[in-house]
């Protein structure tokens, strides 16, 4: 059949569109990376990348493994600061303030722009404390007030029902599910403007992953999200936003559902519809 | 991005490959059948062949199970695979596509059974001569949206739909002049009510494959052109190619 249809040799090649350029004009924009560049000592693994993190929105970063799409993700926070022999040029610009000035206190970036890992990484203390540990850091004493918190921020995470009997006992006790949603439950509880999820639900079971896609999305009007997976389904369920990158490159950065119906560039069609690249 | 027209065929699954390569492949087969219905169909009316009119009534019924079938397999597809870009729109053509075929199908048997009417009410001339004229026009747009397929050939299905309006044009001059027959002489009036239908249904087969060639744009393009003027189908096709005739602008969108 296949050889068939290639004797009708009609140039499809032939085809051409424009490249359509993301109009983000109705967006708020939280992040701005401008040409950034990243090398781990003489390897460069970020090659100039340029683009617009929306406010309240959830954007996606898929790509293969060895992308460079976590490591975009941990400059938003600066997580390869901590990396020996990690070098970056360029910048990115937080609410327009670059968080590679100098005068950037770290810790207080990390405050705004909370990061969720792959794994559940709960403390080894109660789920109240795991909650209120990031606000005894910032200094926050009263007791009523980081009450109010806890539970603000558990019920944020869709996890209130479920501990609320419970919050003093130990956080490793809970099922993986809940252990990364009691993780989301701390990093929110500090404010931050930006959450980073770096594969939140790949060591999850399928209710689990679909309790924490509903939960990105309910926190996006509160949150600016960024997500990285693996899994482009779920890119596509949760986003509004996704970027493909590959091999250090944005190829591609679009809304959602052109991306994932009628992608512009080849690699992308290539690598969302499962084809050799 | 540019469509590749064998695309389907490389996927790291070696099973999707051939779960749309097979999709693809009944597509064609349904399409091989339809246009051997419609051929049938006219070639019975206009030789007053009721055998051949029996025949092309029971290829329907082939028809009608093909249908089921590819979508069946598209539902299976889409379960099993979640395809995505050029997949999803593949899949999404082929599901609109075979519906149209099917009423293709079942105009054709339209056609059948008036052509049996026909026979058994005796000859009238009248009316054949559109017939004739409308019947090769429609079975040519029928072989060449199916070529167009065959070749993710989206210039072919412009000019496909482009045809549909020389169809209606002739259907609507053919109305005129039976009308007038049936004013000259009130005796034809049944016969040449019964030439109608079968103008009527060749007019809808027009139509059918206009939309299969809209159908085949959205795969080929990404850019759904239902609903729209054949100058912005034009657009969106010369969009996508660079070999379409750019000089050409004497459509009219009537």
């Amino acid at each position: 059949m296949t050889s068939n249809m290639k004797s009708h040799a009609i140039d499809i090649s032939s085809l051409k569109r424009d490249p359509r350029v993301l109009n983000m004009d109705d967006e708020e924009i939280t992040l701005r990376v401008n040409d950034l560049r990243l090398s781990y000592g003489d390897k460069e693994a970020l090659h100039g990348i340029n683009m617009q993190i929306p406010k309240n929105r959830v954007t996606a970063f898929i790509g293969p493994s060895g992308c460079g799409k976590s490591t975009l993700l941990r400059c938003f926070n600066r997580m390869n600061d901590l990396v020996d022999g990690c070098r970056i040029d360029g910048e990115i610009l937080l609410d327009d303030n670059n968080i590679y000035g100098r005068s950037v206190d770290v810790a207080e970036l990390r405050r705004r722009v909370g990061m969720v890992f792959q794994k559940p990484n709960p403390f080894p203390k109660s789920i109240y404390e795991n909650v209120a540990y990031g606000l005894r850091i910032q200094g926050l004493k009263k007791k009523r007030l980081i009450d109010d918190t806890v539970e603000w921020a558990l019920r944020s995470a869709a996890l209130w029902d479920e501990v609320k009997d419970r919050l003093h006992e130990s956080a490793l006790g809970m099922s993986g599910g809940q252990q990364q949603r009691l993780v989301i439950a701390r990093t929110i509880a500090v404010k931050p403007e930006v959450l980073l999820l770096d594969e939140p639900a790949s060591a999850l079971d399928p209710i689990s992953t679909l309790k924490i896609e509903e939960l990105i999305h309910a926190l996006k009007k509160d949150f600016t999200i960024a997500i990285v997976t693996h899994n482009m389904q779920q890119a596509a369920r949760v986003s509004d936003y996704t970027a493909f990158m590959y091999m250090g490159d944005l190829i591609e950065f679009g809304v959602t559902d052109t991306l994932f119906t009628n992608p512009v560039q080849k690699q992308t069609e290539d690598y969302i519809t499962g084809r050799y690249g | 991005m540019e469509y590749e027209k064998d695309g389907y065929s490389t996927h790291i699954s070696q099973q999707f490959n051939e779960d749309l390569e097979q999709i693809r492949t009944e597509l064609l087969t349904m399409g091989g059948l339809v246009e051997r219905q419609v051929q049938d169909s006219i070639e019975a009316l206009l030789n007053g062949d009721s055998d051949l009119a029996e025949r092309s009534l029971r290829g329907d019924k082939q028809t009608n199970d093909m249908e089921l079938m590819i979508d069946d397999h598209c539902t299976r597809i889409i379960a099993r695979r979640q395809p995505a870009a050029s997949d999803l729109r593949m899949i999404m053509s082929i599901s609109r596509a075979v519906v149209d075929l099917e009423r293709i199908g079942d105009e054709a048997s339209r056609i059948s059974r008036q052509a049996i009417e026909l026979v058994k009410g005796g000859e009238s001339p009248r009316g054949y001569q559109e017939i004739r004229h409308i019947g090769s026009l429609v079975r040519i747009m029928v072989r060449d949206v199916l070529t167009a397929f065959a070749r993710s050939d989206i210039n072919l299905a412009y000019q496909v739909a482009k045809q549909d309006k020389a169809v209606d044009q002739e259907y609507r001059s053919a109305m005129r002049s039976l009308a007038t027959y049936m004013m000259e002489d009130p005796r034809s009036i049944s016969s040449v009510l019964n030439v109608i239908w079968v103008l009527r249904s060749l007019e809808r087969i027009g139509d059918h494959v206009c939309n299969l060639a809209e159908h085949l744009v959205y795969l080929v393009s990404g850019t759904d052109v239902r609903h729209q003027s054949l100058q912005e189908m034009r657009r969106t096709v010369n969009e996508g190619t660079d070999t379409s005739d750019e000089g050409d602008d004497t459509d009219t969108d009537a």
